[in-house]
């Protein structure tokens, strides 16, 4: 123990730039972990928040709430699906909005029919809207009291519906989007404000809720069979299956891949050309009584000193970033992904090690006495 | 110069690691520089191939194309704005399409443009209505000419004539007709989106040699404010999140980058400390210290060399080998040409920091035989 802190306050410069690297590495793979997580927060929030718990897509909408339009002879196959004891609208579009007055921004609309089905589950605060002018919004973007004012398009002097935010949900962007959830009267307002050619206000999607005894599997399966042009998820399915999810995962899970890849790369080499630099001291050492098992814990410890300090000045540098608002992503500090990163690297960088300790335990004492003492 | 490079030939296993690690990082630079190239190139095609100077939105549509709403008064305003040429309107609707051979829920997601003055690569006039010009991304989709799609909840059947290459939009290849095919697809599949007689999304506009200059600023005047009118640069950065792309990617590539210098770095100081009795006896025998650094960096240039190659054939093959539709990924010559010369910068600068080391060795010591 004191050897190997002696060595590393000996060699300051070396061993920082290694903690330095490693903390680089930890700080990269953490803030594209929180990354990858807002991003698909943000993509899909809303519907993981909402409170239906199957959502019925025409085929052609490709699993998105703007695609997708339910006419109303699909919308009469949905309804008489045995098991379906709820159906109501669900209606997304994306507005140009005044945020207390201030500068236009981006809000997306998401308008239910029905309280239960398609409403946010759970509120973080406030209450639930019971006009058609309020409306819950997603926590990150706005307060309760806020009042939207939809932008609308057309002749000179035309306005368009304000809402007054009366309650807060967490986690409930769509399109990485502020997303404000109103009753479908004020839905159906907005699209028209915006567009005045519009004539029919469908629904995007049929929220559902199964009788009692029907697992909401089971429903999905007999509305898909119910009609060809339906396209029935579950809550979880909807979020998991909605386009770029599986993109935007597969496309981390490669980075993260190869960061992985670079620290334990980067902790064997360091450590296995310091043993090879050591190579006539360690030789030296053996020769005077000093156990192999010693040494290679003192190498050991070293190494878990260095990935620790990088994993400490990873976390350093990554906490700050979980203050800001990226854009309209939400960076989050998971602790669980943290605590998952903070000992996968650290196994990975004691593995990375062995190749230097079986050096190490190679050392031959003998050799100190004919002056080769080399590895 | 002769005797690093000896040294590597002699000893490829002391700078194996190095590389190896330096390889990794020269496939991170370039695999997330792909990602951002596909995905940016994915989203903006239908911009970037617009022939045009401006492009004209309307005023409160934050420049979304789908929010976007220019009547024909504002659109007769533009055409009267001085040094103005040519006027033409722009639609488009997302849905999906049937593509025969396909299976009933199996649709291909397109985005249909209407379109009056040809993008690149695109004849100068319109298509017949119900006919299209396909992206050619669409052929991986079982897509040739003569095949008829049946877009959205509506069937419209729409007949693909050709393909135009590089047009995709929002990740989605591309169908171009007339405005007339866009607003009969349009009105028939999204009745909440549905446009009268004569509006289009937005307006492109070609500007006379001597009229470019302020021509955006000059049609935002003329219309009273009803328009916002971008360059098309403007307008292909101001796509949603195309910017953020860009910022977030190249923040963690310059990390990258500060990593792969910090790596050349630690590996060269090493390698120097172990060699530092070596250079004493050079020293002694007459190498300059510049000649004993040139060496250094000639083997972090090699080392970088050999990584950006490996790295280089990695991308490719993975270019090769990621199906079409997963993840965005495009190699391309200029992104792999810049990741290659960016790693060797930041292995020269690297293995700068052992300048200082070699400049200190003293040959006296190497004679009188201590390190």
């Amino acid at each position: 123990m004191f050897l190997a802190l002696h060595e590393m306050s000996r060699a300051r410069v070396r061993f920082g730039l290694l903690i330095c690297a490693v903390g680089l590495l930890v700080f990269l793979i953490l803030a594209q972990q929180a990354i990858q997580g807002g991003l698909i927060s943000g993509f899909v929030g809303a519907l993981r928040q909402q409170s239906a718990p199957v959502l019925v897509y025409s085929v052609d909408g490709e699993r998105t709430l703007q695609g997708s339009v339910i006419d109303p002879l699909l919308e009469a196959k949905i309804r008489g699906v045995r098991g379906v004891a709820e159906a109501g609208w669900i209606g997304q579009s994306t507005f140009t909005v005044r945020v207390d007055g201030g500068t236009e921004s981006d809000a997306a609309l998401i308008g239910y029919q029905r309280a239960g089905l398609g409403d946010p589950g759970r509120l973080s605060a406030g209450r639930r809207p019971v006009g058609p002018t309020e409306a819950v919004g997603s926590v990150a973007d706005f307060t309760v009291g806020s009042r939207v004012r939809i932008v609308p398009n057309g002749p000179p002097g035309a306005t368009g519906p304000t809402f007054t935010v009366v309650g807060l949900v967490k986690d409930a962007q769509i399109q990485v989007t502020p997303t404000l959830f109103v009753p479908w009267a004020g839905y159906e307002a907005a699209v028209k404000s915006a567009n005045p050619d519009a004539t029919t206000i469908l629904p995007s999607v049929i929220g559902v809720r199964p009788t009692p005894g029907v697992r909401d599997a089971e429903l999905v399966r007999r509305i898909n069979a119910a009609s060809p042009d339906a396209d029935a998820l579950t809550r979880s399915q909807a979020a998991s299956d909605a386009p770029g999810v599986a993109q935007v995962q597969q496309s981390f899970q490669l980075i993260f891949l190869l960061y992985g890849l670079v620290v334990p790369l980067i902790t064997g080499l360091f450590f296995l050309i310091i043993t090879f630099q050591k190579a006539a001291a360690l030789t030296l050492l053996r020769a005077v009584g000093a156990r192999s098992g010693a040494l290679v814990r003192s190498l050991l410890i070293q190494v878990v000193l260095v990935v620790g300090g990088g994993i400490v000045i990873g976390i350093v540098l990554f906490a700050p970033l979980t203050l800001i608002q990226l854009g309209a992503i939400t960076i989050r500090f998971d602790p669980g992904a943290v605590l998952f990163w903070s000992v996968a690297l650290l196994v990975l960088g004691l593995a990375s090690a062995m190749v230097a300790a079986k050096r190490v335990l190679a050392i031959d004492p003998l050799e100190a006495t004919t002056g080769a003492g080399g590895l | 110069m002769t005797l690093a490079l000896r040294e590597m030939r002699r000893r490829p296993g002391r700078f194996g690691i190095a590389t190896v690690i330096l390889t990794l990082i020269a496939i991170l630079l370039m695999f997330l520089g792909g990602l951002l190239d596909g995905l940016v190139a994915s989203s903006t095609g239908a911009f970037r191939s617009q022939r045009a100077d401006a492009l004209v939105y309307s005023a409160s549509s934050r420049n979304s194309l789908e929010r976007s709403r220019i009547e024909p008064e504002v659109r007769r305003q533009v055409e009267s704005v001085p040094g103005v040429t040519r006027v033409g309107g722009l639609g488009s609707v997302q849905l999906g399409g049937r593509v025969p051979g396909r299976g009933t829920r199996d649709l291909v997601p397109t985005v249909l443009f209407g379109y009056e003055l040809a993008p690149r690569g695109l004849p100068p006039t319109p298509p017949a209505t119900g006919t299209v010009y396909a992206d050619d991304s669409l052929r991986a989709k079982n897509v040739v000419v003569g095949t008829t799609i049946r877009l959205g909840s509506a069937r419209s059947a729409v007949t693909v004539v050709g393909f135009v290459s590089d047009t995709r939009y929002t990740g989605q290849g591309t169908l171009w007709g007339s405005l007339e095919t866009w607003r009969q697809v349009l009105n028939a599949n999204r009745p909440d989106a549905r446009v009268g007689p004569g509006v289009v999304q937005a307006l492109v506009v070609q500007g006379g040699p001597l009229g470019r200059a302020g021509l955006p600023e000059r049609i935002d005047r003329a219309t009273g404010g009803a328009t916002r009118t971008l360059t098309i640069t403007h307008a292909v950065n101001a796509l949603p999140g195309v910017a953020q792309q860009r910022s977030v990617f190249n923040q963690i590539i310059g990390v990258t980058v500060v990593i792969a210098i910090v790596v050349v770095a630690l590996f060269f100081a090493l390698l120097t400390v172990e060699r530092t009795a070596l250079y004493g006896v050079l020293k002694a025998i007459g190498a300059s210290s510049r000649a004993l650094f040139a060496g250094v960096v000639l083997q972090a240039v090699v080392v970088a060399l050999i990584a950006s190659l490996i790295g280089i054939i990695a991308s490719l093959t993975l270019n090769e080998l990621i199906p079409a539709g997963t993840i965005p990924f495009v190699a391309t010559p200029a992104r792999l040409v810049s990741s290659a010369v960016v790693l060797v910068v930041a292995a020269v600068l690297g293995c700068s920091f052992s300048l200082r080391r070699v400049l200190r060795v003293d040959p006296a010591a190497a004679i009188g035989g201590t390190p």
